[in-house]
């Protein structure tokens, strides 16, 4: 196990940069998922941290060896592609075992760390067979197992889940899940699907136009999100973003003005010298107020007053998308089957310290 | 109305067809395997109807000069079709690269392919040419030897000359099919290699080579097959000569049939130049089944 250190990593291509002075440590063992939206430079950063794309400044260490200007072959890194990469001409136990013949390791013991790969990964029957013949998620399989096979110091994947169904993607989520915790190798994981950063990371580095916007653990990301990218890109449905203003009622509490609505609000950490800074800062402006659709509750008096403009069933859960004075489409998360109808009125009050200030460039404030 | 069946209705647009290729195929065909066992003259009425069995068939094979043009046709196509291959899946490598200029080098790349083979000819006749030609002159100024040559009349040389000629007008299908097949690999193949430690030498081996094998194999085969019936260009530059070094199979078969006139014996090695050529046949259909069995 080893870890790797990224010191003010940059990429360009030409006059464009694609990746801007990157930090970040990675532990041993631990396993990373760099997530964001297409074209935020997350997978960029992996290749280049494969060493199949070239770092335009800055060092990258691995363990204490620093490694940016090591080819590919030498940094002792492997890499499950999105489109898994399978030789199509190799039979899957000649596609695990590639590596090694390219180490020179001698036959019996190709044939036998093959073998336990295959029994990890529940190949064993199919190790005769070509990845044209076998289905989407034993290829996924395969792709790992050829990546496991060197002992690599770090695993990389790219995206490995994405061309699966939704069944298999969970049954293989589950899968990587049980596999780092048997390995503990150190991974770096990259999607865009923030249900698989949220499930299978031990730390998630969210990536906005090429830079971090914040690194942290799943719940700290959910709960403390540092500003209204994190915000609306962690969380399904997206948080909600209310303009409002910010009003000190006493020394250690705030009022926030949604329209004509106000509202005394529990902000967790939002008191004392903390609130004054915020309130100076924001006095007269408009900032924002982030609640996420499971923390805002139906009210049957006062609270922010909306009608009820579409319902989305989904069984375990409803979405109710309310237009209000405050904002066009103001999303609920109610648990189970609601009873709700479009069309009718409804008030919405959030739950007690569950709300996000952010100021006008949509820092969180605290 | 008459109505037909789907099956009759098929056969009735093939009609037509059929019939074009019966008259213009099947009927020749025919005809010339029932002259091959006559003694049949050109410039003698009345003899296409002299069966001789397969007289004409035991002569070609002790003919020694059917035989020298049949080893003079594999030394051809031994040297041209592996030339072709080589000189076209490095080109092909080559411009697979990303360089300023390959576009436009891609373009050049057909220019040889979309000349006729008699302009071709008549081309290489002239750099070929002992006084004036540029082959000459080129290796005289640096200095490889030392006189003119006469490169098509002697004869230990004549037959490579063409097939060099020969190379430099074909090279560019096979590296157009192999160019079109290193495309269709995946580049995250060539990058997964070099990740799990693969030299340049061992991603070409392991996973360039067996991608494009297959097409390879297929130009292979479509080029033996054509170098084999090897005519327009050897007829332009030297007429199978000198001393016979030059003659192909196809040449043999020309003259006998229309320089001698013997229609008979001309039609036999002409149906012994067939059956070689439909053993390549056969084996082209096997590679192309079997590139479609790995696809």
């Amino acid at each position: 196990m080893t870890g790797l250190s990224l010191k003010n990593i940059c990429k360009s291509f030409g006059d464009l940069e694609v990746i801007r002075n990157v930090n970040l440590s990675i532990d041993p063992g631990e396993l990373v998922v760099f997530v964001g939206p297409s074209g935020c430079g997350k997978s960029t950063l992996l290749r280049m941290i494969a060493g199949l794309e070239d770092i335009t400044s800055g060092e990258f260490w691995i363990g204490d060896k620093r490694a940016d200007h090591l080819p590919a072959s030498e940094r002792d890194i492997a890499m499950v592609f999105q489109s898994y990469a399978l030789y199509p001409h190799m039979t899957l136990a000649e596609n695990i075992g590639f590596p090694l013949k390219l180490a020179k390791l001698p036959a019996g013991k190709i044939r036998q760390k093959v073998k336990t790969i295959a029994d990890t990964l529940h190949l064993d029957e199919l190790l005769d067979r070509k990845p044209g013949n076998i289905s989407g998620g034993q290829r996924q399989r395969v792709a790992i197992g050829r990546a496991l096979a060197r002992d690599p110091k770090v695993i990389l994947l790219d995206e490995p889940l994405s061309n699966l169904d939704a069944a298999l993607r969970l049954e293989m989520r589950a899968e990587l899940a049980r596999l780092h915790k048997q390995l503990a190798s150190t991974m770096i994981y990259v999607t865009h699907d923030q249900v698989e950063a949220m499930t299978l990371a031990d730390r998630i580095v969210i990536f906005d136009k090429g830079e971090i916007a914040q690194i942290g653990s799943p719940l700290d990301l959910y709960n403390r999100p540092a500003n209204t990218f994190v915000a609306e890109f962690i969380g399904s449905p997206k948080m909600n973003l209310f303009p409002a203003s910010l009003h000190q009622t006493d020394r250690n509490k705030a009022k926030i003005r949604l329209k004509n609505t106000t509202y005394d609000l529990d902000t967790d950490g939002l008191t004392g010298d903390i609130l004054d800074t915020a309130i100076t800062k924001n006095r007269g402006e408009t900032i924002k107020l982030g609640i996420r659709p499971e923390h805002l509750h139906f009210s049957s008096e006062g609270g922010l007053r909306g009608e009820i403009r579409n319902i989305e069933h989904l069984g375990s859960d409803t979405y109710i998308h309310i237009e209000t004075e405050a904002k066009a489409d103001v999303v609920v998360r109610s648990n189970g089957i609601s009873a709700l109808r479009n069309g009718e009125t409804v008030g919405l009050i959030p739950g007690p310290g569950m709300g996000h200030i952010f100021d006008q460039q949509g820092i969180r404030v605290t | 109305m008459i109505r037909f069946s789907r099956t009759a209705t098929a056969w009735l647009l093939l009609t037509p067809m059929m019939t074009i290729i019966i008259g213009v195929v099947g009927y020749p065909l025919i005809k010339t395997v029932y002259y091959s066992f006559t003694a049949a003259h050109l410039a003698a009425p009345g003899t296409t109807d002299s069966w001789i069995g397969l007289k004409n068939y035991i002569k070609a094979l002790g003919n020694s000069q059917f035989l020298d043009s049949i080893s003079n046709t594999s030394y051809f196509v031994c040297v041209s079709v592996s030339a072709e291959i080589i000189l076209g899946v490095l080109v092909a490598l080559l411009l697979n690269q990303k360089f300023h200029g390959r576009t436009l080098l891609r373009a050049l790349l057909i220019l040889p392919l979309a000349l006729p083979t008699v302009v071709n000819a008549m081309m290489w006749r002239l750099i070929y040419a002992p006084d004036f030609g540029a082959l000459n002159a080129l290796l005289t100024q640096i200095g490889l030897i030392e006189s003119y040559r006469s490169w098509l009349g002697d004869p230990d040389l004549a037959l490579s000359m063409v097939a060099i000629a020969d190379v430099w007008k074909n090279f560019p299908l096979v590296a157009l099919i192999t160019l079109a097949a290193l495309q269709s690999i995946s580049k995250d193949l060539i990058e997964a290699a070099t990740l799990d430690g693969a030299s340049a030498w061992q991603r070409f081996w392991n996973v360039v080579f067996p991608a494009i094998l297959a097409p390879v194999s297929v130009a292979l085969v479509l080029r033996t097959i054509e170098a084999f019936k090897v005519f327009d260009i050897v007829y332009v530059m030297t007429r199978g000569g000198p001393a016979d070094s030059t003659k192909t199979v196809s040449f043999h078969v020309y003259q006998e049939a229309f320089a001698y006139m013997r229609i008979g014996s001309g039609a036999s090695y002409a149906l012994i130049v067939v059956l070689i050529s439909s053993f390549l046949i056969a084996t082209y259909m096997w590679l192309l089944k079997k590139q479609g069995n790995t696809a």
